[in-house]
């Protein structure tokens, strides 16, 4: 491979008098030392073809890349004066690729940013998180991002491979004390002392080692450490907790701000021996705690595979179906698929469509370049001809043209940059992220468009370089130059390719808003108009039984008003996150109906006042009854779970009982009431099975209100609030609110798309405006000429039409199936998707198609209305 | 007199080719300069130099067979002209002089 490489490359500058022999002993030599390794041979060849560049045995060049710099400024001249005098065509080149660099740029830092995720942590190519999965017949099913208190620190004892770990809580939110007001945290975690030896945030006061290592104590960033206790050293304060703590936690470190981009973010940590009292701490009976290793960088993880195995049975029980899992950290931003992440995960797919975008918008904008100046060429065809009679080399003439777009691609680029400068601001609001406060100052965004503007001057200069040096002058100066046909055959396709991608641009952000609107439109299965949802305060278990007949009071006197329709309790609030809400991996069955089955069931606590509060449907059997002393031991199931066991006669399930386990002595649940499904999240995911459970105080309160007295019924309940819970913060939320903010991210995208389509297709018609100005003012006599042979303006216009509507109908034709493949693949995503929207899609051809129209109608009514005897005057 | 220039490294080819005598090509003059002048030759090196001494006429150079060993490329032998010995010659008088003129307290060293 390298050998042939040098051996053209040596066949291409040597002399030709010298190629036989010295390639010849080229040859001989690289034969007999064969037999040592091959490869150091051939470069020991290219090597020695290398020193075989010099002057006396080089053959010789044309004097293209000689130019005396007298023709480069003469070049440079030109150049400018040709820009100056076609201001039209200069002017929609440079804002065209203007335009398209600075979006393909920015579009790349956020694919930058986005890829970037936890790679700036020193060791981050060996940090794993360490999961749990379930595997059934040698499949994973389930895959949760936690994994249980212990299991981490066993990995490092039993694992010479691991370097050092860290186990994490991620609280959901906590209540601090802040003077006499209470501030709601949602991002405090519990870390153990090893946590910075994984993740090194710098740590600004306190030691890194052990200011987590006392129960008790407080590590704050930056900003919080300023917002708790403004200008003063915060290093040895307190901050009281309440709610489930209730006591007060000291300030033992002081860390940096987080970056963005990182999958675990927070701005408080709590050490975790202050987690002593959760049933789950040092047990393997939950998995709630994301648990960090660091492994020795030259293993990777794929040979762990067996032993996480045997380490699961060993800790978890020969029985158990969970295993121990690793997962790359860099990856879980954009790859993940487990449920439970602590942060909303990034979409690898919207990356890469982000990612075609930029790169159709480039496209787009450099066809623009190579059409104008392709089409231009006739204007330089006897500039052309008569250097090439005074002397000059074709490789000077592809110089110069080269040289010429540099100087618009050099435009270009500053004006790029100013544009990427200004946008900048609604560029982050438009994505909704804090890449960087600046780009001209941006090293990686600098670099990229150095080199695009290079790759960009390469790209579209040398195709239309290479056309006008390849004039022949005798015809050219004779006068008899038309632009020929295989030129315009390429026009006309790279117009084409225009009109396909913006296309599939205009269908692609149609498909996208109308998915989301669909998602927020569809019926879930439940009332989420006017109902709020709200968390309760939590207590230390010592007060809790007082707690839960303050907590019956409040909605006893909430009930009072006349805007509040009814008041039920759940445990979690409908429109959380995929991960909020409890679930259970063990054996399942239908006790005397069916087989234990594995895997997940999700499980929520609702009281008696929830179906009602939501307007959920109870197809079959009767809702929780608090005074029935036999209601303890009931559940009711939804379709989806009956769906899952396969039974379709709902109403025969009535009556039977659902066990857990593999013991014959576990609790049995009695059904007493099949629900209709409703959608608890987004709706990417399709209903879960999932058993309600009676729990007459749980931690969430879900409240209809009156739609036309909501107002009253909001006020009433603040002031209640603040009557039987001062000590808390009041915070509720309109469940339709909540289910919007889960599609925040897909409208987002849309919002995305959308702008780079709108880009896309108004670059696209610079282009043909100017494109269909120069060939409509080039046929200005045959248009007279048709004019004065009757044809109307109107029949004029058909005609250059026609032309155009080919083009437009091969677009469509190539454009339709990319946008029913491509878009079919993005709406897998979710559970409930649209059907394919052919009317949409054509519609959004359409209009393309009535863009490209307008543009090339205007520039030839322009010419069409001309008075014949005024443009025949001249021939 | 007329001087024959000469360069270091084309004294030694010229030599070399000299030594080499019916058997002078590219790999063999590499070989033995390698071998008797203990200094590792680049291909591009020792061929502008064989270039540069056909232009001045110190070489002439002639075809072989062509040859399987080095994929069908024939080999091209090189011999020393009378001009080339004539500039081998001045060289080595130039050389001897300037060692006879050396007076002999410079050169009188004792190695320790």
């Amino acid at each position: 491979m390298i050998k042939r490489l040098a051996d053209r490359l040596f066949r291409w500058f040597c002399h030709p008098d010298y190629y036989d022999e010295i390639v010849g002993d080229l040859e001989e030599m690289y034969r007999r030392s064969i037999p040592t390794d091959a490869r150091f041979v051939q470069w020991r060849y290219l090597l020695q073809v290398l020193s075989l560049f010099r002057p006396g045995l080089i053959r010789s060049f044309p004097p293209t890349l000689i130019t005396p710099p007298i023709m480069i400024r003469n070049y440079i001249k030109i150049g400018t004066r040709n820009l100056l005098k076609q201001k039209l065509f200069t002017t929609i080149n440079i804002t065209g690729l203007a335009l398209g660099l600075s979006s393909f740029l920015l579009i790349n830092e956020y694919v930058r940013f986005e890829e970037s995720y936890d790679s700036f942590f020193e060791d981050a190519e060996q940090l794993y998180r360490l999961s749990t999965v379930q595997v059934s017949n040698g499949e994973i099913g389930v895959k949760d991002a936690m994994t249980f208190h212990p299991a981490a620190k066993a990995l490092k004892e039993e694992l010479p491979e691991v370097q050092a770990y860290t186990v994490t809580y991620k609280f959901d939110q906590l209540i601090f004390r802040k003077g006499e007001s209470v501030i709601q945290e949602k991002n405090v975690i519990a870390a153990d002392t090893h946590f910075f030896k994984l993740f090194d945030y710098d740590v600004l006061q306190g030691s890194a080692d052990n200011m987590l290592s006392e129960p008790n104590s407080l590590v704050l960033t930056e900003s919080k450490a300023r917002f708790y206790f403004g200008e003063e050293n915060p290093l040895g304060k307190t901050i009281q907790l309440l709610g489930g703590f209730n006591r007060p936690f000291q300030v033992t470190g002081v860390i940096e701000d987080l970056p963005e981009n990182t999958h675990y973010p927070f701005d408080m940590l709590i050490s975790d021996e202050s987690l002593k009292d959760r049933d789950d701490y040092d047990s393997w009976n939950a998995f709630n705690y994301y648990s960090y290793i660091k492994l020795d960088p030259s293993t990777a993880p794929s040979r762990l595979t067996d032993k996480l195995e045997k380490l699961s049975k060993k800790y978890l029980g020969e029985q158990s179906s969970l295993r121990f899992h690793l997962y790359s950290v860099r990856d879980i931003h954009l790859h993940s698929d487990f449920t439970f992440e602590a942060e909303i995960p990034g979409s690898e797919r919207a990356v890469s469509m982000m990612r075609i975008i930029a790169l159709f918008i480039l496209i787009i904008a450099w066809v623009n370049y190579i059409n104008l100046s392709t089409a231009r060429a006739v204007d330089r065809a006897k500039e052309v001809g008569l250097r090439k009679v005074i002397g000059a080399y074709k490789g000077q003439l592809i110089g110069q043209f080269l040289l010429e777009a540099l100087l618009v691609n050099l435009l270009a680029a500053l004006l790029a940059l100013l544009i990427a400068e200004l946008v900048l601001p609604f560029y982050h609001q438009l994505i909704g992220k804090e890449i960087s406060a600046h780009v001209w100052n941006h090293l990686s965004f600098l670099k990229s468009l150095l080199m695009f503007f290079i790759l960009g001057t390469a790209v579209s200069g040398f195709y239309p370089a290479l056309v006008l040096s390849g004039f022949k002058p005798v015809a050219v100066l004779k006068g008899k130059y038309r632009n020929s046909s295989s030129g315009a055959m390429l026009r006309k396709s790279l117009v084409v390719l225009q009109f396909t991608a913006s296309m599939i641009l205009i269908a692609g952000t149609f498909i996208v808003y109308r998915q989301v609107q669909y998602m927020q439109g569809k019926d879930l299965g439940i009332a989420t108009d006017y109902v709020i949802g709200l968390p309760l305060p939590s207590v230390e278990a010592a007060q809790q039984e007082a707690h839960a007949s303050k907590v019956e009071s409040f909605k006893e006197a909430l009930r009072q008003h006349s805007a509040i329709k009814t008041v039920g309790g759940t445990s979690n609030l409908p429109g959380g996150d995929g991960a909020d809400i409890n679930s259970t991996s063990g054996k399942l069955r239908l006790v005397g109906l069916t087989d234990r089955i594995e895997g997940t069931t999700y499980v929520q606590y609702n009281d008696e006042h929830f179906l009602k509060a939501v307007d959920m449907q109870l197809l079959a059997g009767r809702n929780f009854d608090r005074n029935r002393i036999a209601d303890s031991l009931v559940v009711m199931v939804n379709e989806a779970f009956l769906k899952k066991f396969n039974i379709a006669d709902i109403e025969s399930v009535l009556h039977e009982e659902i066990q857990f386990g593999e013991d014959e002595n576990n609790d049995k649940y009695q059904i007493i009431g099949i629900v209709k499904d409703f959608n608890r999240t987004s709706l990417k995911s399709s209903v879960e099975p999932t058993l309600y459970f009676p729990d007459y105080q749980p931690g969430h309160v879900v409240i209809a209100l009156q739609p036309d007295s909501y107002q009253d019924g909001l006020t009433y309940l603040a002031e209640t609030w603040q009557q039987y819970f001062p000590e808390a913060p009041l915070d509720y939320t309109f469940l339709d609110d909540r289910f919007a903010a889960l599609y925040e991210q897909d409208r987002r995208f849309g919002e995305v798309f959308g702008t780079f389509s709108a880009l896309a297709i108004f670059i696209a018609t610079l282009g043909l405006f100017g494109l269909s100005s120069f060939l409509s003012i080039q046929r200005t006599v045959e248009v007279g000429v048709r004019k004065v042979l009757g044809a109307s303006v109107s029949n004029i216009i058909g005609i250059f039409y026609k032309d155009f509507l080919w083009l437009l109908g091969i677009a469509g034709f190539i454009s339709m199936p990319a946008i029913y493949f491509g878009m079919n693949v993005w709406l897998e995503n979710y559970a409930y998707r649209i059907a394919f929207p052919w009317w949409l899609s054509m519609a959004a051809l359409g209009i393309v198609v009535v863009f490209a129209l307008l543009t090339v109608g205007y520039q030839i009514y322009k010419v069409a209305i001309l008075d014949p005897a005024r443009t025949l005057k001249y021939e | 007199m007329k001087t024959y220039p000469l360069g270091e490294f084309e004294e030694i080819v010229l030599l070399t080719v000299g030594v080499l005598y019916d058997e002078a090509y590219g790999v063999s003059i590499k070989d033995a300069i390698e071998e008797r002048a203990h200094r590792k030759v680049s291909v591009g090196a020792l061929q502008s130099a064989l270039k540069r001494m056909e232009k001045k006429g110190y070489l002439k150079s002639r075809n072989g067979e062509a040859n399987a060993q080095r994929g069908g490329k024939p080999k091209r032998f090189y011999t020393i002209t009378a001009f080339g010995k004539r500039a081998l010659q001045q060289s080595k008088e130039i050389r001897t002089e300037l060692w006879e003129a050396i007076p002999q307290i410079a050169l009188d060293f004792t190695y320790r």
